[in-house]
């Protein structure tokens, strides 16, 4: 059992505010790693394949180097998602944990090609029961004029590891769109990165995340802005309960040279009980003058007014809390355009509020 | 002495890479009331902004000049403080600076001379008076808040307070009903005598009914398209300007 | 559009140098020696003597700080720690050596005394040279002293209270205010009292590689209230300067404290100072910052609203030009329930300045029912000026309002346009807009320091406004 000090932010304030990192007690990073089978792949094509030829595995942040050399040296599943089509097409990848398949290092890179476009869902889903560990990698690489929509899905169970680093290249005039569901893991530790480096380019990252019990959630989000007109847009909506706690690092920093660039980032947090923790640093760093930078962030209960409203339409007080929580997370779930998918994550959203 | 004010040869105008104005002329006499009309995406707004050299527009070809003096490539201040005032479609917002300091200050940087406070106050009362305008807007950050109207008459109080040789209106009348164009009309009124002159652009008539003009030109794709008098406004309010439209 | 010329600016009368002249300059370094040198000189009590040596000690267990501007410049075997001027206290500008009069007077410290304040206290290097208050206001039992005379004439107040706010292993440079202070003033507002006009302590360090460690105390009793200014400058030496002051505010049940300061502080100057307030039942605790001089600024006042419906509002602005590291914030702790913070923090960043807003905002889970908005909003100069917001919003229960903003950007074109459309340059549109930008913080100001701000703007931002 170790003591794991990780997924440090780009700049640090003072140790006192316990947000540089977070310190996790009794973490058991596996060294003998068993095989993981319980893959499913739906949608691929001759415009879309897959295959294990990973070929790029350093990342400029990640969580902590000993995970980011388990992805390296110990990857149990590797995939390469090559994307060629022209008009949008979706491909889905499905991880499940149960008792044989308990241990995932995956590592998935995404390679477009210029001016293509494709849906790429990605889903991390635990029995109920396992205690899984899962630590993942997840590289794209959008190239010029591509348009990427990806869908990320952790629907661990409450007693399983949930770690993620995410990098993203984004060439001139590329697109991304990323959307986060990020509901499971006793701890869910996440690190995201985007590269803004071509001309207007453009990053959307929405994130919704749901916790409960003593869930801990730490995401450290950073975009980088180095072309000009890049954009980047980070919108965060959560809710915790019980003792659940959360530490939303976010980093809008506007390198040297990306002129006319903007960047908005809105975290809110919805705290469903007296003992829920909300820590937010919400940065924006700047180096150039012609840009746009915006941020803001807040945290609070369920308004009173908004209840009472809605039980005194009949609905008894869990479930106007679940329908608050629902309608505020419902512009984010609205990107998700696969219905089967979309209704899951509601249908996980009413579990998870039960 | 000459009557002219304003003369525009033969301009050429660039916004983004992207030709504008092909070609203007005009002319302007003091005592003269000009309205510009075009249809959306003409050049008018292009126009006003190239008059008072805009950095964001780029003149490819011709000349301005006002007074005689060839006022091309001077900066907009010096511009403004040779007697040119433009009245802005969406005027700016100055958060901390009200609206007596900012035309206190602006009133000294056109005439050169300090201003008196007692008298700039009271020509500022009387001003607003006039203008239907809230007395406690004087006091309220440059346009901060203001509704469209607000910051629409607020224009025209610093058209007044500033006295320019020539007015440029640039769509002024725009998103007003009909009682601020009243009282934008009666601000133009009060401005208006026979050593200045003031040149309106708009993209619809309603201004010209409580308003006697001069001359009116119509702009279609960056060029002049015809001039006429007052009539000519009529005949466009009732047929518009598919006649004029290649 | 042309870039205005911006360079550094003539910092005039900030920058008078008087010749470096003492009664005493304690040699430099930090050893248990130098301390007791200090002490002796201050002819402290024994317990302030012991104080010291134990602020001491914990110094030279801290780290310097992990984050933040880079101090490694500062070298403590180069700083002479106290520095005693050729004079005493007095109670009359008359009877204050006449360089150093001087020196206040351009700084329109005796004027602004007559005109509209209610007392003074005029800091020369580490002592107090000149302290004078309104006869009305002894007669309501207002005590405005020096920390020197305090500590002899009131040493139970004293020692209750001092460090105890800012407790010395808060960070190293308050262990080592701890260890070497000297100066600065004391106030006592009894139960009730209202000082309608402003107290203002002004610190002035003149002497070269030396600090200042002024100590300010103020406890305004319960139902009582205060506005105290205080102001700092220095004249520019090549090598660095140190300010490591604390300012321990105790704001009791029903009470308000105002506490402004203008610092402009030489731009060879590391400032390091403290401040911290604890804020009793129904009180009010409100800051209003400028930050224009320094290389180097580490300053982030801090509320603890210890008592049920306490109130604070921080309002704040840093102004860093080139070779100028200001960082600068606010923190706040929510510790009682019905409490409120507001914040509202401006920073402009020019000629390769950088400007930082750290702060923190924290509501405990005692704090129920309590409120806090931030609102902070920068300004960019041009493209080789920096500007960092690094705040941290920490939680910890659900009956709360919190909400932050943050706002990041240039003066707009278009803005710059409409104004010179009405005859002003571009370096006066800019100065304009940037006073407009700054005003929220000027109104705050006393008149007269309003000014000095506005004049501050003007110097930095070259040539604008005649």
């Amino acid at each position: 059992m170790e003591k794991l000090k990780l997924n440090e932010t780009p700049v640090r304030t003072s140790r006192n505010y316990n947000i540089n990192n977070i310190t996790l007690e009794n973490i058991k990073i596996p060294e003998n790693i068993e095989s993981f089978e319980n893959v499913e792949i739906k949608g691929e094509s001759s415009k879309i394949k897959i295959d294990s030829k990973v070929n790029n595995c350093d990342l400029v942040y990640g969580l902590l180097d000993t995970l980011t050399n388990q992805v390296k040296e110990h990857a149990n599943q590797k995939l390469m998602v090559s994307i060629d089509s022209k008009t949008n097409q979706e491909v889905q990848i499905g991880f499940t944990f149960d008792n044989k398949n308990s241990q995932l290092i995956d590592h998935i890179q995404v390679e477009s090609r210029e001016n293509t476009k494709a849906t790429v869902i990605i889903k991390y889903e635990a029995k109920e029961g396992v205690e899984a560990f899962h630590n993942g990698m997840i590289k794209i690489h959008a190239k010029k004029g591509s348009e990427i929509n990806v869908i990320l899905l952790n629907l661990m169970n409450l007693s399983s590891n949930h770690f993620m680093s995410i990098e993203n290249e984004l060439e001139e005039d590329a697109n991304l769109k990323y959307t986060i569901i990020d509901f499971g893991g006793k701890n869910s530790i996440s690190n995201y990165y985007a590269n803004l480096k071509g001309n207007s380019c453009q990053n959307t990252l929405n994130t919704i995340y749901l916790g409960k019990e003593n869930q801990v959630f730490d995401l450290n989000y950073i975009g980088e802005l180095r072309g000009e007109k890049s954009n980047i847009n980070i919108e965060v909506e959560g809710a915790l309960r019980d003792t659940a706690k959360k530490h939303f690092k976010g980093t809008i920093d506007f390198k040297k040279g990306c002129k006319k660039a903007s960047g908005n980032e809105n975290e809110n947090c919805m705290l469903l009980s007296d003992t829920a923790k909300s820590l937010a640093l919400p940065m924006l760093l700047c180096s150039e003058e012609e840009v746009e930078g915006n941020h803001s962030s807040s945290a609070g209960k369920v308004g009173d007014k908004e209840l009472f409203y809605i039980m005194s339409r009949g609905f008894e007080k869990k479930e106007a809390m679940k329908l608050m929580v629902r309608a505020k997370f419902n512009k984010i779930i609205e990107n998700i355009k696969n219905e089967e998918l979309k209704n899951k994550v509601i249908e996980e959203i009413d579990k998870r509020l039960d | 002495m000459s009557n002219k004010l304003l003369e525009i040869k033969d301009l050429y105008v660039n916004a983004e890479d992207k030709e504008i104005l092909k070609g203007i002329n005009l002319s302007i006499n003091k005592g003269e009331i000009h309205v510009i009309m075009g249809p959306n995406g003409s050049g008018k707004t292009t126009t006003a902004n190239a008059i008072l050299n805009n950095p964001i527009y780029t003149k490819q070809k011709g000349s301005i000049e006002f007074e005689g003096q060839d006022i091309t490539n001077l900066k907009t201040d010096e511009i403004a403080r040779n007697g040119i005032f433009m009245s802005f479609q969406l005027p700016e917002e100055i958060p901390g600076v009200s609206v007596t300091n900012f035309l206190k200050y602006a009133k000294n940087k056109v005439t050169g001379k300090p201003v008196k406070i007692f008298e700039f106050k009271n020509e500022l009362k009387k001003y607003m008076e006039e203008l239907n305008m809230n007395p406690k807007n004087m006091e309220r950050s440059l346009n901060v808040g203001f509704s469209g109207g607000e910051k629409k008459k607020n224009e025209i109080l610093q058209m007044l307070v500033l006295n320019p040789k020539l007015a440029i209106l640039d769509e002024t009348d725009s998103g007003l009903d009909v009682d601020a164009i009243k009282t934008v009309s009666k601000g133009i009124e009060m401005f208006k005598n026979k050593k200045n002159a003031v040149l309106i652009i708009t993209h619809n008539t309603k201004i010209l009914h409580s308003l006697k003009v001069d001359y009116v030109h119509v702009l279609v794709d960056g060029k002049i398209v015809k001039t006429g008098s007052q009539e000519l406004a009529k005949e466009i309010e009732e047929n518009g300007y598919a006649k004029y439209k290649q | 559009m042309a870039k205005t010329k911006l360079d550094e600016i003539n910092r005039n009368i900030y920058d008078i140098k008087n010749k470096d002249e003492y009664d005493f300059k304690i040699k430099k370094g930090l050893t248990p020696e130098i301390i007791e040198e200090i002490s002796k000189q201050k002819d402290d009590p024994q317990w302030m003597r012991e104080f010291r040596l134990k602020a001491l000690e914990v110094y030279n267990k801290l780290e310097l700080p992990t984050w933040g501007p880079d101090l490694s410049e500062l070298d403590m075997n180069e700083i002479a720690t106290y520095v005693r001027p050729k004079t005493s206290l007095n109670s009359s500008w008359e009877d204050v050596p006449e360089d150093i009069k001087n020196t206040f007077d351009k700084l329109g410290i005796p004027e602004a005394e007559k005109e509209s304040l209610a007392g003074v206290g005029a800091q020369y290097d580490s002592e107090v040279v000149y302290h004078s208050m309104k006869q009305e206001l002894i007669k309501q039992g207002v005590i405005y002293t020096d920390m020197e005379s305090a500590l002899k004439k009131y040493p139970d107040l004293v020692k209750e209270h001092f460090m105890k706010c800012v407790p010395v292993y808060d960070h190293k440079f308050v262990a080592l205010h701890g260890a070497v202070w000297s100066g600065g003033s004391f106030v006592y507002v009894p139960k009730g009292v209202k000082v309608d006009i402003p107290l203002q302590s002004y610190f002035r360090l003149n002497s070269p590689e030396s600090g200042q460690f002024e100590h300010t105390l103020i406890i305004v009793d319960e139902g009582a209230s205060l506005h105290f200014i205080e102001g700092c400058s220095a004249p520019k030496y090549n090598k660095v300067n140190l300010h490591a002051g604390c300012v321990e505010l105790y704001v009791k049940d029903n009470a308000y404290l105002r506490y402004s300061t203008i610092e402009n502080w030489s731009k060879n100057m590391l400032n390091l100072n403290t401040k911290k307030a604890i804020v009793g039942k129904n009180a009010k605790m409100d800051w209003v910052s400028g930050s224009f001089g320094s290389k180097i600024s580490m300053l982030y006042p801090m509320s603890i609203l210890n008592g049920e419906g306490a109130k604070t509002e921080y309002t704040g602005i840093s102004f860093a030009g080139k070779g100028q590291n200001l960082d600068n914030g606010f923190k706040v702790v929510h510790n009682a329930k019905n409490t409120s913070s507001v914040v509202n923090a401006k920073s402009i960043s020019k000629n390769g300045g950088k400007c930082t807003y750290r702060s923190l905002v924290r509501i405990n889970e005692n704090a129920a029912s309590s409120k806090s908005s931030v609102s902070c909003e920068s300004l960019m100069l041009d493209d080789i000026s920096v500007s960092d917001t690094i705040p941290v919003n920490d939680i910890r229960t659900d009956e709360v309002e919190f909400s932050h903003e943050a706002k990041i950007g240039k003066i707009s074109d278009k803005t710059i346009f409409y104004l010179m459309s009405r005859g002003l340059s571009e370096e006066d549109a800019k100065a304009m807009i940037v006073r407009g930008f700054a005003y929220p913080i000027s109104k705050e100001l006393p008149v007269e320091y309003a000014v000095e701000m506005n004049n501050l703007i003007n110097l930095e931002l070259e040539g604008a406004i005649g």
